[in-house]
C-alpha cells in the first residue's frame, strides 16, 4: 500500500494513501471529532463534526470522508473549523432534550462530552422542541428519537455488518426520523451493538435500562466464552450490589473487530438469573447436606482411589467440559490422563448451525474452549474414550465413579435415557458446576464451581488465539474456581506434586512444559491474546 | 445587446398544433442534427458542444461540454446518460414547457449527448407532478423508437441508445444530481458525498452525465446551426437562447424565450408585460427561490450567469419571480425558507436543523414577536448553513434567507420596531 506525507495542524504523519482525515489526524495525536464515522461502518459523511479545512482548497471537508494525498495540509485549529464544528453542536443540541441525569447513556455520551468540550453554554433557539413518543423496536433496544441526532450508525450496522434492512431513516428535513418499517422489529442478533455505537442515548438497551449509571460500574476487559469464537467484552459490574449489569463488545480487529453478537451480550444472565450452587453437597439416599470443602475433596478422592484399587482405572470416568479454562484442562488432563492413567476420558461437543452475517459470524461450536480441551485434556490417540462411550459404560455398570466438570441439561451427555442409567447405575457421581441442573439434582457430590465472570483463565478460540478472561466479582458463598477445585483433588489424589496460587503461575508452568504453547507468557497475552504458535497448534488440533 | 426581436430557437414550434408530436418536430428539421451527429466521431460533437459556450441550464452553469470531457472513454465501461426533468424550485417551470410542447427536441439532444458520451442508455428523471408531460414525454419515446430513433442502431448508424423514462414521488431534492442517480437506483434520493463525482462513479457505479431538460434541447440547435452561431448569441461566456419563466407581478406570465444576457427590466417590462396596475417593482428572485432577491432599483442587469454573479446573486433556471409593493420581503423570506425546510432531505446537520431554525425565525419577525437579536441569529445560522453540507441545498436555504434581510433590512427592522407586519394585508397574507 502506498503511503503518502500529510501534516495535521503541523504534525507530519505518514498514512496510507487515501485513508480517511479523521483516521489520519489521530495517527498524528490531534483529535478528530466524530458522530457518524465508526471505522467499521460505511463512511455517510452526514454529521459535519468532523469538518476540517485543508490548505489551499475553499471549503471545510468532512474529514471522514476525504483521503489523504501527498503534501496535503490538515488544518483542525482554526476559527473557520471551531465555528463550523460549533455550528454543527448548536444544531445537533436545538431539538434535543438535553435529559441527561435521565438518560442511559450520561456520562458515556458523545454528544455529552462534546458539548462539554466545544459547545455553547447557552442554547440560541428559543422554540418549542420537536418531540417524539418513545419507541420499542425490537432487538432488546428503546428507541427515543428526542435524543437521536441522525448519524445512521445503527441503520449502517444493521444494513452492512448484519445485512438487514430492519431499521431505516424515513421521512426527511427535520421531520427525518429513525424507525422501523411496517412494524417490523429488529431481529438480527447484532442489534445489541447499535446501543454500544450509538453516540447519544437514542438507542438504549432494556436490559441496562435504569439499571445503574455507567460511571458506577467497573469495567473489566474479558473475552466472551458463549462460542468458540472468543469475542472480545467489557463487562460492567456494579461493585456495591455485587452484579454484572451488563456485557459490551471491546475492539480486537482479529476476533471481533468492534461487535459482539446480543446471546454474548446477554451473558450475565446465565450467572445471574439461576439458581446458583453456593456450597458443597452430598446426596446419601437422595437427601442432600452441606458439606466442607475439606470434607468433600478427601472422601471423593478416597472414593477414586478405592474404586480405582478395586475395579481398576476404568472403572472411574470423567467427563470434563470445554467450558473450562486451559489452567483447568491442563489440570484435567495432568490429573485423570496422567496422574491416574484414565481413558474414560473426553468432554462433550456442543454443536448448533453457526449464524452467518455479511460482516459477523456467530461459530456454531457453543465451547469457548475446544482447542484448549484438545490439547490440554485430550486422549485421542491415547487410546481415549469419548462421551458417548463413557456414558455407555456407565449405563452398563462398567463404570462406578463418573465425575463431571460440569452439569447441564442430560441431553448434552447423549440420548437422556441412557444418559439416566449412567446416573442411576454409577455408585458415585460428582458434579463441578455453579448452577443447579438435572445433574446437579442427581449427583452424590455437587461441588459449587464458578462462571467466567468469577475467574481468571484463558481460552483458546477457534483461530487458536489464546485469550484472557478475567475475575468480576466473587459470588457471596463458599464457591470455588474449577483451577481451586482441580488442584486440591490432584494433591488429595496424591497425583499433583506442584500447586499454583494463581491462574497466570498455572499458565505460566503451561507454557514451559507444553510444546504448543511455547514462548507465551500470561503477561504478554495481554488485553488482545496472541495466537498459539501455529505449527504446533495445527498439529495438535488436527 | 440582443433584444427582444430574436428568432425563436427552442420555443420554434411551440405555438404549433400537435407540436409534441414527431411528426411536427420532423416537418421543423427534427432529427436532422441526429443524422449529422452520428455522422461524426463523438469527440467531434464534444467539441462543438465545448465551443459553443453551452452552459447548464439547471442553475448551476457549468460548461456542458467540459462535463462531458470527464466521462472516461473506455468503451468497454457502461455509461448512462440522466436527463434532469425534476423541476422542482419554487419560481422555475421552464422545462415543463419543453416535456410537454417539445418532448422530441429534448429526446435528440438526449441521444446526441448519449452518443457524445458514449452511453447506450439514458434515464429521463421527470418529477412526479409532471403528469401530463410525463405522458406525452413517453408517448413521445415511443414514437422516435418505432421511427428507429430510440434503441438499436438508431438511423442505420450502429449507435444503440434505450430511452426509460422515471417518474419520481415528489422531492425537490432528487433534482440534485447526485440525490437523482441515488433515487434512479431505488434508494432515498439522499445526494451523494464527493468526490466520486458522477462522471466518474455515477449510476450504478458507472460513469454517468446528469443534464438539465432545457441543456440539452440546446444541444440539437448547435449541432445542426454550428457552435459559432450559438456562440453568438448572448454576452460572450453566457451564450445562447434561452428560456425565461416570467412569475409574479408580471401583466402576462409565462415562459419566454430571449436572447442569454437579455435585461431584466425588459423580460418584466416587454415580456412581461410590466407589474400589473402600474405598481412599482419591489424585488425580483432572478433564478429560482435559492437565488438571493434583487431589490426593484437593480433590474437594469443582463440576465445571465456571470452578471447576477457580479451583483451577488445567482442567474439559477433564469426565471424571474417578481414582487411589487404590496409584498412584504419577511414573509417572502418566510414562504422560501419554508419551502427548503420542507424539501431538506435530513441528511446533514446543518441544512436538516438549521432550515427549521431559519424558518421559524422569520416567522417570529413576521408576526411581530421578533428582536434585532433574532435577527442577528438569523445571519448566523444562515453564516452556519452554508459551505457546511455534502450537497447545495444547504447554501440555497442559506442564500435566499442572507439576500432578504441584506437587501431589505429596514423592513425587517420595522417588524420588530412596530412589533407587527407593516404590509398586513398584501399580496402573500
Amino acid at each position: 500500500m502506498a503511503t503518502v506525507k500529510i501534516k495535521v495542524d503541523g504534525r507530519e504523519v505518514t498514512v496510507e494513501k487515501g485513508l480517511n482525515l479523521v483516521e489520519a489526524g489521530k495517527k498524528a495525536g490531534v483529535f478528530m471529532p466524530q458522530f457518524c464515522y465508526h471505522p467499521g461502518l460505511p463512511v455517510v459523511g452526514v454529521c459535519r463534526i468532523c469538518l476540517c479545512e485543508i490548505e489551499g482548497r475553499p471549503k471545510l471537508v468532512a474529514g471522514c470522508a476525504t483521503g489523504a494525498e501527498e503534501g496535503m495540509s490538515v488544518i483542525t485549529r482554526s476559527a473557520a473549523v471551531r465555528e463550523a464544528r460549533a455550528a454543527v453542536m448548536e444544531f445537533l443540541l436545538i431539538h434535543h432534550p438535553l435529559d441527561c441525569p435521565m438518560c442511559d447513556k450520561g456520562g458515556e455520551c458523545t454528544l455529552q462530552d462534546y458539548t462539554i468540550a466545544m459547545g455553547a453554554a447557552h442554547t440560541r433557539f428559543a422554540f418549542r422542541k420537536n418531540t417524539w413518543p418513545q419507541e420499542d423496536v425490537g432487538g432488546k433496544l428503546i428507541l427515543d428519537k428526542n435524543r437521536c441526532i441522525l448519524c445512521m450508525r445503527c441503520v449502517n450496522l444493521c444494513a452492512d455488518v448484519a445485512g438487514k434492512d430492519e431499521i431505516a431513516v424515513l421521512s426527511r428535513g427535520e421531520e427525518t426520523y429513525i424507525g422501523t418499517v411496517g412494524g417490523r422489529m429488529i431481529e438480527n442478533e447484532l442489534a445489541g451493538n447499535i446501543a454500544d455505537i450509538c453516540p447519544v442515548g437514542a438507542l438504549t438497551s432494556k436490559d441496562f435500562r435504569f439499571e445503574a449509571r455507567p460511571w458506577e460500574l467497573t469495567n473489566v476487559k474479558s473475552v466472551c466464552t458463549l462460542c468458540s469464537k472468543g469475542c472480545n467484552t467489557i463487562v460492567g459490574f456494579h461493585p456495591r450490589r455485587n452484579k454484572v449489569l451488563r456485557v459490551t463488545a471491546r475492539e480486537n480487529m482479529d476476533v471481533n473487530q468492534w461487535w459482539i453478537c446480543d446471546r454474548g451480550r446477554g451473558q450475565f444472565h446465565n450467572v445471574h438469573d439461576v439458581v446458583r450452587i453456593v456450597e458443597p453437597l452430598r446426596r446419601v439416599n437422595g437427601a442432600g447436606r452441606t458439606a466442607s470443602w475439606t470434607d468433600a475433596i478427601t472422601e471423593i478422592a478416597s472414593g477414586i482411589r478405592e474404586t480405582i484399587a478395586r475395579h481398576g482405572p476404568d472403572s472411574v470416568g470423567v467427563i470434563a467440559s470445554a467450558e473450562l479454562t486451559n489452567e483447568e484442562q491442563f489440570l484435567t488432563g495432568r490429573i485423570f490422563r496422567d496422574g491416574l492413567g484414565l481413558s474414560n476420558l473426553d468432554f462433550p461437543a456442543r454443536p448448533q448451525p453457526p449464524v452467518v452475517y455479511p460482516k459477523f459470524t456467530i461459530e456454531g461450536d457453543k465451547n469457548p474452549n475446544t482447542r484448549g480441551a484438545r490439547l490440554l485434556a485430550g486422549t485421542s490417540g491415547r487410546g481415549g474414550r469419548s462421551v458417548a462411550d463413557i456414558i455407555a459404560a456407565a449405563a452398563e455398570g462398567r463404570i462406578r465413579t463418573l465425575l463431571f466438570l460440569r452439569g447441564g441439561p442430560p441431553e448434552e451427555f447423549g440420548d437422556p435415557t441412557v444418559v439416566g442409567r449412567a446416573l442411576d447405575r454409577a455408585a458415585t457421581v460428582i458434579v463441578v458446576d455453579y448452577a443447579t441442573s438435572p445433574m446437579t439434582e442427581r449427583a452424590h457430590w455437587v461441588l459449587p464451581g464458578v462462571s467466567s465472570f468469577e475467574k481468571d483463565g484463558t481460552f483458546i478460540n477457534s483461530q487458536g488465539r489464546v485469550q484472557r478472561s478475567r475475575k468480576v466479582f466473587t459470588l457471596r458463598g463458599d464457591t470455588r474456581e474449577e483451577w481451586r477445585i482441580l488442584q486440591d483433588l490432584g494433591a488429595a489424589l496424591g497425583v499433583l506434586p506442584e500447586t499454583d496460587p494463581s491462574a497466570e503461575l498455572i499458565f505460566d508452568r503451561i507454557a514451559r512444559t507444553v510444546p504448543a504453547f511455547a514462548g507465551l507468557s500470561y503477561t504478554a497475552l495481554g488485553d488482545l491474546g496472541a495466537p498459539l504458535p501455529s505449527a504446533s497448534a495445527n498439529v495438535a488440533v488436527g | 445587446m440582443t433584444t427582444a426581436t430574436s428568432e425563436p430557437v427552442l420555443t420554434r414550434t411551440v405555438g404549433l398544433r400537435d407540436s409534441h408530436t414527431l411528426e411536427v418536430y420532423r416537418k421543423h428539421d427534427g432529427y436532422e442534427a441526429l443524422r449529422i451527429a452520428l455522422s461524426k466521431s463523438p469527440d467531434e460533437v464534444i467539441d462543438m458542444v465545448k465551443r459553443s459556450g453551452l452552459r447548464g441550464r439547471g442553475g448551476a452553469g457549468f460548461p456542458t461540454g467540459t462535463k462531458w470531457g470527464f466521462v472516461p472513454k473506455a468503451a468497454d465501461k457502461q455509461k448512462y446518460m440522466c436527463v434532469n426533468a425534476d423541476e422542482s424550485e419554487p419560481g422555475a417551470f421552464k422545462d415543463r414547457l419543453i416535456c410537454q410542447k417539445d418532448p422530441h427536441q429534448l429526446l435528440e439532444g438526449t441521444l446526441i449527448g448519449s452518443y457524445a458520451i458514449g452511453a447506450s442508455r439514458a434515464y429521463i428523471y421527470i418529477r412526479g407532478e409532471f403528469a401530463a408531460e410525463a405522458e406525452i414525454l413517453s408517448r413521445a419515446i415511443e414514437e422516435a423508437r418505432a421511427a428507429g430513433l430510440v434503441g438499436r442502431n438508431i438511423l442505420g448508424s450502429g449507435f444503440d441508445c434505450e430511452i426509460t423514462m422515471y417518474v419520481g414521488a415528489g422531492a425537490y431534492i432528487c433534482g440534485e444530481e447526485t440525490g437523482m442517480i441515488e433515487s434512479l437506483e431505488g434508494k432515498r434520493g439522499w445526494p451523494r458525498l464527493k468526490p466520486p463525482f458522477p462522471a466518474i462513479k455515477g449510476l450504478f457505479g458507472c460513469p454517468t452525465v446528469v443534464n438539465n431538460v432545457e441543456t440539452l434541447a440546446c444541444v440539437p440547435h448547435i449541432v445542426r446551426r454550428g457552435w459559432e452561431w450559438f456562440a453568438g448569441i448572448g454576452p460572450e461566456r453566457n451564450t445562447g437562447p434561452k428560456l425565461y419563466g416570467m412569475s409574479g407581478h408580471v401583466v402576462k406570465p409565462g415562459v419566454y424565450e430571449a436572447p442569454m444576457g437579455t435585461p431584466l427590466r425588459v423580460l418584466i417590462e416587454e415580456y412581461g408585460g410590466g407589474v400589473p396596475g402600474g405598481r412599482p417593482v419591489k424585488a425580483v428572485i432572478p433564478g429560482g427561490a435559492s437565488c438571493p432577491v434583487l431589490r426593484g432599483e437593480e433590474i437594469d442587469i443582463p440576465m445571465d450567469f456571470d452578471s447576477l454573479t457580479r451583483a451577488g446573486s445567482l442567474f439559477g433556471t433564469g426565471t424571474p419571480v417578481v414582487m411589487d409593493d404590496t409584498v412584504c420581503m419577511v414573509r417572502a423570506a418566510w414562504i422560501t425558507a419554508r419551502f427548503f425546510t420542507h424539501e431538506s432531505c435530513g441528511q446533514c446537520t446543518p441544512c436538516r436543523e438549521g432550515t427549521g431554525w431559519l424558518q421559524r425565525l422569520l416567522w417570529k419577525i413576521e408576526t411581530g414577536e421578533g428582536t434585532e437579536r433574532d435577527l442577528g441569529i438569523l445571519l448566523s445560522v444562515t453564516d452556519n448553513i452554508e459551505g457546511n453540507t455534502i450537497c447545495a441545498l444547504g447554501d440555497a436555504a442559506a442564500w435566499p434567507a442572507r439576500g432578504f434581510v441584506k437587501k431589505f433590512k429596514d423592513e425587517f427592522l420595522q417588524h420588530i420596531r412596530e412589533k407587527r407586519c407593516p404590509l398586513e394585508g398584501g399580496s402573500l397574507h
